[in-house]
């Protein structure tokens, strides 16, 4: 008998939006978690968002997602990063207060109707034969569930690194969990290894801030969530530039043999995007001088994160360094910076549903899949959990197509091309980048959302207004003229503007670069200028062109990306493949042909190959339907 | 399309790559992990392990009926040695279709299969020992017909082509990549490229686009031939001129005007390039004729002399230029043309050893942008005149092979530059206009679509189709 329907290990961001998820559509779900104090824990940076990142926590919060809300309640800095730019790679990102973050989760957990949380380690799956049924903990006991989702994060058999120093442990006080990867392993599962990196914390009150440069966040609050008031809650503070120095450098590059990561102690790939300050010099030699930013970690700590400078070197080393960094003279390091080494499961085991290949009913998502941020590791977490949720209530998969969401091709990424570095999200990931854009989140997943039902009513209610707003205000500037009268002509020489050759619908007028929606509105037009509303739709208007050859190219691609690969499609048979094709394409067994094509190393050729095939086996079932008296049915794959 | 079943490791091909027909001797090639093997089974003297380039020679016979069919020459390349990149033998076996079809049939009797048009060539394609360039360039090698149209696919199966559009591709891939970085690193502090590099870069590249496709109308003469249209009133002596340029009579030529009532077509390879004359239906005034029929072979000279490379403009120095040549010169209005004065022995002005042909043009009065055109006084019959033609023909289309120069010369690679061209040019605009590196980015993407397309990098499976279905069997 089932004492829960799902069990979800560990509780950083992606085992909270898995909870959540299955919670909320009904399931009697238990959490499990080392640490009960540590649910949410920002356990490096004290910032959720940025370009991508942002992206990814807008669609989480569409979908019904935790992590927008909590964000924003405990924001102390926001920032529109990118704004010069243009819209499509615009972000968001806000620094909170971690403190209230981890006390917000908390609480929303607890709060959380037919959820158990429960502080215990767990070391074993149960399995009957290829089906996970549930977990044993440390201290033996059994618990059952229809469906286990895993976010173990750093922590399956973590290895923190301190200069040459090494402890078990998957965060700074926190134990690793030893056994789970073990089993996997022995399972047939390829499990490796990463490592990440987290700066030093420095005590506040060492800082002489003077010698720094206080950078401040907008004015104006655009949430993430749809659920938070345009109004900040906490205090907004400042976060402070600082540059390391030559003597910085010089004090790094004598004590590289003490850095495990140069010693060959690591074995683990790290994040070539988030390089620790070692690789920075290293890599970047003709450089002297790299940014830093202290960011405060809350309102009420004196604790202080300094970003980019992710170190495993000795304490004593990073002190010498930092104190060559002008504000840092005379600093305290109240916690250390530090490498971790972790295990990961070579995400191409996985399927778009983030279940693995191999054992059903088992799910994994997070850092455990290869990614790096908690903002990949959420919507992973969200992800696992609706499907895992679907899977026992007897519903459809879902999964987000990478022209639908950065959620969509994050996942695809993952479970088609692997990784061997911890994968971040890139604006430049998402070939369909004009079309996901922040602005347009709601508009991309409002149906998506409204079918799976976990947003609450109220804001499912007020996304369709705004749709709707949206909707109105888009017709209204197609139908709407504005004429070159002397008095019109008049107004614009007023504005400074340049004035009219010929009457134009006010669409038209909006696409010009020098007119905004409030210009419009000011010329005497009803607009609705609510930036939740105008301003996707000035951007609609703006970049028309634009956006309609990516939804050109879209269309194209949709002909691969429709097409489903049958699942008893034996690739050794199907003629024209080389071995490594047939060897990657019968692991990875792609859902469509539009995957098949973004596995490296399947050529076009394969795809050829593959069309032929599925041509023939087409032909060859219509001649046996046509010898039983049937009709041919017109050859979809000609098309 | 090419065959079906079994994984492309597995199966061995066979087929006749020479001609049909009967000759010195014909070729059969075998290519797939079989090869060899079977080759032991049939061929005295070859051994178990042949060594690669290596010719042996032996007796070919049916390993069932232990009949001998025919002495032959067999060639070994070893895997990853050959033109598909699979074991291959060349057979090479007497020139008669009665070997050849039995030595075919007891191949396929020991479990070969025959080859699909095109298939060897597809192989090796599908073992990336060519590009799609590449393999376009073994069908035009095949089917070229003049030494010029050789020269060029013989370049463009080494590789010119596809080196240069590789090169343009990495460059804009650099371009691509450092844009993005601008995007996803804008909050690094880091100065990843200027607007003023990138703007350089790409304008190399589009220097390098342009000069690509100003080569496609050379390339495709010299792929081709030259399309050269004789136009001119009735009996001028279109058809006899174009019997002198032959060399032999193709046209027939009679006295009276209107013989020629459609289009004669032949061609004739001068100095390695092919050219392809055109005869056409004699041009006259529109009020002279209501013959259905020749105001339909009327109209097919103007569209032919639209399309052709070259017009050759004949009139009669006998009778002397007039309103009706006039007319349709204007009509027509050709870029690139040769007046051809007829019947110089006949004209009492040819006689005149002061004649020149300026003067005679300004008392012709022409258009005055057409009047820089070579204007050749010549006599059909006279077979001296040929070379001054052919000569001034190849002059006026300066369609020489030079050097290095790498040219273009399908329509579907000059498609597809032209592309890449175009959106090349767009991103450098989106540059100057600063509309954001996003923009520039679709640009630059689609550009470089262009140029994989190009090379069958990124699959289309009806360019791939289209490509592949012109082979035939045992190319």
């Amino acid at each position: 008998m089932n004492q829960y329907d799902v069990i979800v290990v560990g509780a950083g961001h992606a085992g909270i939006e898995a909870c959540l998820a299955t919670s909320r559509l009904g399931l009697k779900t238990l959490i499990v978690t080392t640490n009960i104090d540590r649910i949410g824990y920002m356990s490096c940076n004290p910032s959720i968002g940025g370009l991508a990142k942002g992206h990814m926590v807008r669609e989480l919060d569409i979908l019904g997602g935790q992590m927008g809300f909590a964000a924003d309640k405990t924001c102390i800095q926001y920032k529109r990063l990118n704004s010069s730019k243009g819209p499509a790679v615009r972000g968001t990102r806000v620094q909170n207060d971690k403190h209230e973050y981890n006390k917000f989760m908390t609480q929303t957990l607890n709060n959380q109707q037919n959820l158990v949380v429960r502080q215990g380690e767990v070391k074993r799956l149960l399995l009957d034969q290829n089906i996970c049924v549930g977990v044993v903990l440390d201290d033996g006991s059994e618990i059952r569930s229809q469906a286990v989702v895993i976010t173990a994060g750093t922590f399956m058999n973590g290895v923190m690194h301190i200069g040459l120093q090494q402890s078990p442990g998957g965060r700074i006080g926190d134990k690793a969990s030893i056994g789970l990867s073990d089993q996997l392993r022995e399972f047939g599962f390829n499990v490796q290894r990463l490592k990440t990196g987290t700066p030093p914390r420095l005590l506040n009150s060492s800082i002489d801030w003077s010698k720094t440069t206080a950078q401040y966040g907008d004015p104006k609050f655009f949430p993430f969530s749809l659920r938070s008031s345009d109004q900040f809650e906490l205090k907004q503070v400042a976060c402070h530039l600082t540059r390391t120095t030559v003597e910085t450098h010089e004090i790094i590059r004598e004590n590289l043999n003490k850095s495990p990561l140069f010693c060959g102690i690591i074995e683990g790939v790290g994040p070539r995007y988030c390089p620790s300050i070692e690789d920075k010099i290293t890599r970047f030699s003709d450089r002297d001088s790299h940014q830093t930013f202290l960011e405060p970690e809350g309102l009420n700590t004196d604790l202080i994160y300094l970003q980019g400078i992710s170190t495993s070197l000795p304490e004593e080393v990073q002190y010498n360094f930092l104190r060559t960094i002008p504000g840092l003279e005379n600093v305290k390091i109240v916690r250390p910076g530090y490498a971790v080494e972790y295990d990961f499961i070579e995400p191409t085991q996985i399927l778009h549903t983030l279940q693995t290949r191999t054992i059903d009913r088992l799910f994994l998502a997070g850092q455990i899949n290869g990614t790096s941020g908690y903002e990949e590791a959420a919507v992973q977490g969200f992800i696992a959990g609706v499907n895992a949720a679907h899977m026992v209530l007897g519903r459809d998969e879902f999964i987000l197509n990478r022209d639908e969401a950065y959620l969509g091709v994050l996942i695809d990424d993952l479970v088609t091309k692997g990784t061997r570095e911890p994968y971040r999200m890139f604006t430049s990931r998402a070939e369909h980048r004009l079309v996901l854009r922040e602005d347009n989140t709601l508009d991309r997943l409002a149906a998506r959302s409204s079918k799976l039902g976990l947003l609450p009513a109220v804001d499912l209610a007020k996304l369709n207004l705004i749709s709707d707003q949206r909707r109105d205000l888009s017709s209204y500037l197609k139908l709407t003229k504005i004429f070159p009268t002397q008095e019109m002509q008049q107004k614009l020489r007023d504005r400074h503007l340049v004035v009219m050759t010929k009457s134009l619908t006010l669409e038209e007028f909006l696409r010009r670069t020098d007119v905004t929606p409030e210009i419009v509105a000011d010329l005497g037009f009803t607009m609705n200028l609510d930036p939740l509303v105008s301003e996707a739709v000035e951007i609609e208007v703006k970049y028309a062109g634009y956006v309609k050859r990516q939804l050109d190219l879209i269309q194209q691609s949709k002909k691969f990306e429709d097409l489903l690969l049958p699942e008893d499609l034996i690739y050794l048979s199907v003629r024209g493949l080389s071995n490594e094709e047939i060897d990657k394409l019968s692991k990875i067994r792609p859902r469509t042909l539009g995957q098949a094509q973004r596995i490296s190393g399947v050529n076009p050729s394969a795809i050829q190959a593959i069309m032929i095939h599925l041509k023939s086996r087409r032909s060859a079932k219509e001649n046996s339907f046509e010898s039983a008296g049937r009709n041919n049915s017109p050859d979809q794959l000609a098309n | 399309m090419i065959s079906l079943g079994g994984s492309r490791d597995s199966q061995t091909i066979c087929a006749v790559s020479t001609p049909p027909g009967y000759g010195g001797i014909s070729v059969i090639r075998l290519s797939g992990p079989l090869a060899a093997a079977t080759a032991h089974r049939c061929l005295h003297h070859f051994p178990i392990k042949p060594e690669s380039h290596r010719a042996y020679y032996g007796l070919f016979f049916d390993p069932t009926s232990g009949q001998e069919i025919d002495q032959v020459v067999a060639l070994y390349f070893a895997n990853g040695r050959s033109y598909t990149g699979e074991e291959t033998i060349e057979i090479s076996c007497h020139g008669s279709p009665i070997i050849c079809e039995r030595i075919l049939k007891t191949l396929i009797e020991q479990g070969l299969k025959p080859a699909q048009p095109g298939e060897f060539t597809y192989r090796a394609f599908m073992n990336n020992r060519l590009d799609l360039v590449q393999a376009e360039s073994v069908l035009s090698l095949i089917e070229s017909r003049s030494q010029k149209s050789a020269e060029i696919a013989l370049r463009q199966l080494e590789g010119d082509l596809s080196f240069e559009i590789n090169k343009l591709e990495s460059e804009m891939t650099w371009c691509l990549a450092h844009i993005e970085a601008g995007i996803d690193f804008a909050t690094e502090g880091l100065e990843i490229t200027t607007q003023n590099e990138l703007v350089m870069k790409l304008s190399e590249c589009l220097m390098a686009l342009n000069i690509l496709l100003s080569t496609y109308q050379k390339g495709k003469t010299l792929k081709d031939g030259l399309q050269v249209a004789l136009v001119g009133r009735p009996n001028v002596g279109k058809s006899s001129l174009l019997n002198l340029l032959l060399g032999y009579d193709r046209s027939i030529v009679t006295a009276q005007p209107g013989t020629t009532r459609d289009m004669v077509e032949a061609d004739v390879i001068f100095e390695g390039i092919r050219i392809v004359f055109q005869d056409t239906a004699g041009l006259r005034s529109t009020s002279e004729t209501e013959d259905p029929i020749e105001v339909m072979g009327m109209k097919k000279s103007e569209a032919a002399a639209k399309k052709a490379d070259l017009v050759l403009f004949c009139f009669d120095l006998a009778e002397g230029w007039n309103s009706t040549d006039e007319q349709w010169l204007k009509n027509l209005s050709p870029q690139n043309l040769i007046f051809l004065g007829n019947k110089s022995d006949q004209a009492e002005s040819a006689k005149n050893s002061s004649l020149d042909a300026e003067a005679v043009m300004k008392k012709l009065q022409i258009i005055p942008d057409i009047s820089k055109s070579p204007v050749l006084f010549v006599s059909a019959l006279d077979k001296n005149h040929r070379q001054v033609v052919m000569k001034s023909i190849k002059k006026a289309v300066s369609v020489d092979l030079q050097g290095e120069q790498i040219l273009l010369s399908h329509a579907r690679h000059f498609e597809n530059i032209l592309k890449a061209k175009t959106f090349t040019e767009q991103a450098i605009q989106a540059l100057y206009d600063n509309v954001g590196p996003e923009f520039v980015s679709i640009e630059l993407k689609e550009a470089l679509i262009s140029l994989q397309e190009t090379l069958g990098k990124r699959f289309d499976d009806q360019i791939m189709d289209r490509v592949f279905k012109e082979f035939c069997i045992g190319k």
